[in-house]
């Protein structure tokens, strides 16, 4: 059970990684990020298996996913402020940082 | 200047010097002020050169049988060696000042009318007067130095009036040759006077030759080193007066102007050689003294036949010219120094007048031609005929000057002459034997210039023109030209008479030219070959004359043009084409080859070691390019090929960095696991 679990979680965090990888769309870029975070909850909640006691990874998955809204939060503000800044949101044009 | 000299000999030596410095400050005028074509040139010499007369006249009438003058001052001093610059005023210096000016001043006033309307009318006056500085200053110098230099400058001077008419191809070949076969001479003359000076260590003349005792050792040593340095002076004297084997140049200086022909290469100049016998003439030994007859006597006889057949008027005239020449140095070498001196003074003159008067007919000649547009050679006598009826006066001056040249009774040639021919005869009779061969060749070549000068005479001045006989239809319109040409010649014919030089017709020894230079060589009476010379010539003029009368005015009989004689007389003995063939073809040659090895040898070496120059160069260019420079290049290539893969890096793209973390972390991670 638990390793279809991991391989899900393992499945979840490469098509994650992959969107943030190769979209040009921050938006896009954000779905994939929370989709590695969901990779990662996911893997919390299977790894609880190891403490039915105290629920710790079904808990740390709670506080995991209050957190991962905050950051979206968080990143779709940032998202909108590059918007206002550089008039699109394609994470490639906005390199000024480079300099 | 010797401050010991009475001011009246300052006096007279200051005159000298500027009755040579005229003519010099008159060519200088002429070359630097004066516009060209203008005719105050013309005037502005001959007012130079009367000055120099008139001074010449004053010198002359101090010095003349006076004791020498002789001023000199310090000029140089290199090591032991001291050069004086100086002026010996002697009997044969003052002559000389008083010859050349006096037949200088004629020429200039003719040459006025002669050279009127040439394009190089000042330049021609300029060089005149130079020449006559040169030759002035030539004869009273009193350094072998000195004498050098002027020697050269009229040489000089001859060689820039040869080729006045530089347009003309055959004048610059003449200037060349007068100037190659006159350089022979003065390497020889250089050579003399350098070995005099090791013999004596001084240059100067009177030191030289005034001193009884230098005069008395030269005189008693047969020595080597006398006899030497005077066969060098014999050599440059040959070349300058003309004389075989290095006469030809002579002949083709008749390409300058002719009035410059009457001057330089009748007169004066070609004279220079007998002058300068003249002032060493104690320093030759006897051998070089038979030496100098025998050349003297040849020339005299050989140029005297060449006259014989020429149809050139001038060169008729030339080769007179050099067989008088010849008579001065065969007179010279029997001793009949005064003679010699006397002859050269009266050739002067009526050599001087033939040539103006040669000069008159060419100019109506080449007046005819260019009227008629007539293709013929204005100096052919060919050409000429019958002319004595519109020229009287050239024709009268002219006979004068034959008659002269002749030695006819009552001119001045009898005087000279004759005084030549007898002192031949008591020196070959001193001697005894052959050398009776030396007096004989000598009337046999007077007898030639009798003929020779007839024939010119007859066939330009009587019969019939031959132009005429070939246009019968129009009218001979020749005259003598203008006063300019009249004046000079009726002077030198006057000069050519008798009265100038004695005031005996008959006995040249009481010509005061002979007397002033009398060494008393020969006091034997010389009354039989008096006799003898004076009949034999004079009583032969009239059946000579006669006889070339009949040949080129009846037309009697004429010679024939194939005889082996006529043809050696008229190609000129062949020397000139002897010195081509054999001299000069073959240095010809030599300078062919000189210009090949010059070409392609020393050329060759050269573009050898500029072209191996060239190819270091362009190999270390091509090293400088592409190993040094490319090492640099490499190099920078290299970092900008660093820089620009590290740059690559930092793209500022967010998703690369991911990437690139993503693929470390991989790849630590594939290292940690097999490794």
């Amino acid at each position: 059970m638990l390793t279809y679990l991991l391989l899900i979680g393992a499945g979840l965090f490469c098509i994650g990684i992959f969107i943030v990888l190769s979209k040009r769309n921050a938006i896009q870029v954000l779905i994939g990020i929370e989709l590695i975070l969901n990779a990662a909850i996911l893997n919390l909640v299977a790894f609880g298996k190891y403490d039915k006691l105290n629920n710790g990874g079904q808990t740390f998955a709670l506080f995991a996913i209050v957190l991962a809204g905050a950051a979206a939060a968080v990143a779709l503000a940032i998202i909108l402020n590059v918007y206002k800044q550089y008039k699109t949101i394609d994470p490639n044009a906005v390199d000024k940082l480079k300099d | 200047m010797n401050p010991t000299l009475p001011h009246t000999d300052t006096l007279t030596i200051q005159l000298a010097i500027v009755a040579v410095l005229l003519p010099l400050a008159a060519s200088l005028l002429n070359l630097v002020l004066v516009k060209s074509q203008s005719k105050v040139s013309g005037w502005l010499s001959s007012f130079a050169i009367l000055g120099s007369m008139v001074l010449s006249v004053l010198v002359f009438a101090k010095v003349w049988n006076q004791p020498a003058l002789h001023a000199q001052q310090l000029w140089f001093v290199v090591g032991t060696m001291q050069v004086d610059v100086g002026i010996w005023l002697n009997n044969l210096s003052v002559l000389m000042l008083l010859l050349v000016t006096a037949v200088a001043l004629p020429v200039h006033v003719y040459s006025i009318a002669y050279l009127k309307g040439d394009d190089k009318y000042t330049r021609y006056f300029a060089y005149l007067s130079f020449f006559c500085f040169a030759m002035l200053a030539l004869v009273i110098v009193d350094n072998l130095v000195l004498l050098y230099a002027f020697w050269e400058l009229v040489g000089f001077a001859s060689y820039l009036l040869i080729g006045f008419w530089f347009i003309r191809e055959k004048a610059v070949l003449a200037n060349k040759k007068a100037f190659i076969m006159n350089r022979i001479g003065d390497v020889a003359l250089l050579t003399g006077i350098l070995l005099l000076y090791a013999d004596f260590h001084t240059f100067n003349l009177v030191t030289l030759f005034d001193n009884h005792a230098t005069a008395a050792f030269i005189g008693t040593a047969d020595n080597y080193w006398i006899t030497l340095p005077g066969a060098c002076f014999l050599i440059g004297a040959i070349a300058k007066s003309a004389q075989f084997p290095l006469h030809t140049w002579l002949p083709d200086a008749m390409e300058g102007p002719t009035s410059v022909s009457a001057l330089i290469h009748a007169a004066t100049m070609v004279a220079a050689g007998i002058f300068l016998l003249a002032r060493v003439y104690v320093l030759f030994s006897p051998n070089v003294l038979m030496v100098m007859t025998i050349i003297g006597c040849f020339t005299a006889f050989m140029a005297a036949t060449i006259a014989l057949t020429q149809n050139d008027l001038k060169r008729i005239l030339a080769y007179s010219t050099i067989s008088q020449l010849g008579f001065m140095m065969m007179a010279m070498g029997v001793g009949a120094y005064s003679s010699a001196l006397l002859h050269l003074a009266a050739h002067a003159f009526f050599k001087c007048l033939l040539f103006l008067s040669a000069g008159v007919i060419i100019h109506e000649m080449q007046h005819l031609k260019e009227k008629h547009n007539l293709d013929i050679d204005p100096q052919d006598i060919n050409n000429m005929g019958g002319l004595g009826k519109y020229m009287p006066v050239t024709f009268i001056t002219c006979i004068i000057a034959s008659l002269a040249l002749i030695g006819f009774p009552l001119t001045s040639g009898c005087l000279s002459k004759d005084g030549i021919l007898v002192q031949a005869f008591l020196w070959a009779d001193n001697k005894g034997g052959f050398y009776i061969i030396i007096p004989v060749m000598g009337v046999l070549t007077s007898l030639l210039t009798i003929f020779y000068i007839s024939r010119l005479l007859f066939k330009v001045f009587l019969g019939k023109s031959r132009l005429k006989a070939v246009m019968p239809a129009w009218h001979i319109e020749a005259h003598d030209g203008s006063p300019l040409f009249k004046i000079p010649m009726i002077f030198l014919a006057l000069c050519s008479l008798f009265p100038l030089f004695s005031t005996n017709p008959f006995e040249y020894e009481h010509s005061w030219i002979y007397r002033g230079f009398a060494i008393a060589v020969h006091t034997v009476s010389a009354l039989d070959y008096h006799t003898i010379v004076l009949l034999s010539i004079n009583v032969l003029v009239i059946p000579i004359a006669y006889f070339a009368y009949s040949i080129y005015v009846k037309q009697k009989f004429s010679f024939k043009t194939t005889s082996l004689l006529f043809k050696i007389s008229f190609n000129e003995w062949y020397i000139d084409r002897f010195y081509h063939r054999i001299i000069v073809k073959d240095i010809l040659r030599i300078g062919d080859l000189t210009k090949w090895l010059d070409k392609n040898v020393l050329d060759g070496t050269i573009h050898l070691f500029a072209n191996t120059g060239v190819a270091i160069g362009k190999l270390t260019v091509w090293t400088d390019k592409y190993i040094i420079d490319g090492l640099i290049t490499m190099l920078t290539l290299i970092i900008k090929q660093a820089g620009n893969f590290v740059r690559g890096f930092q793209t500022g793209r967010v998703q690369n960095y991911l990437f690139t973390m993503l693929l470390v972390i991989v790849v630590i991670y594939v290292l940690k696991t097999f490794i």
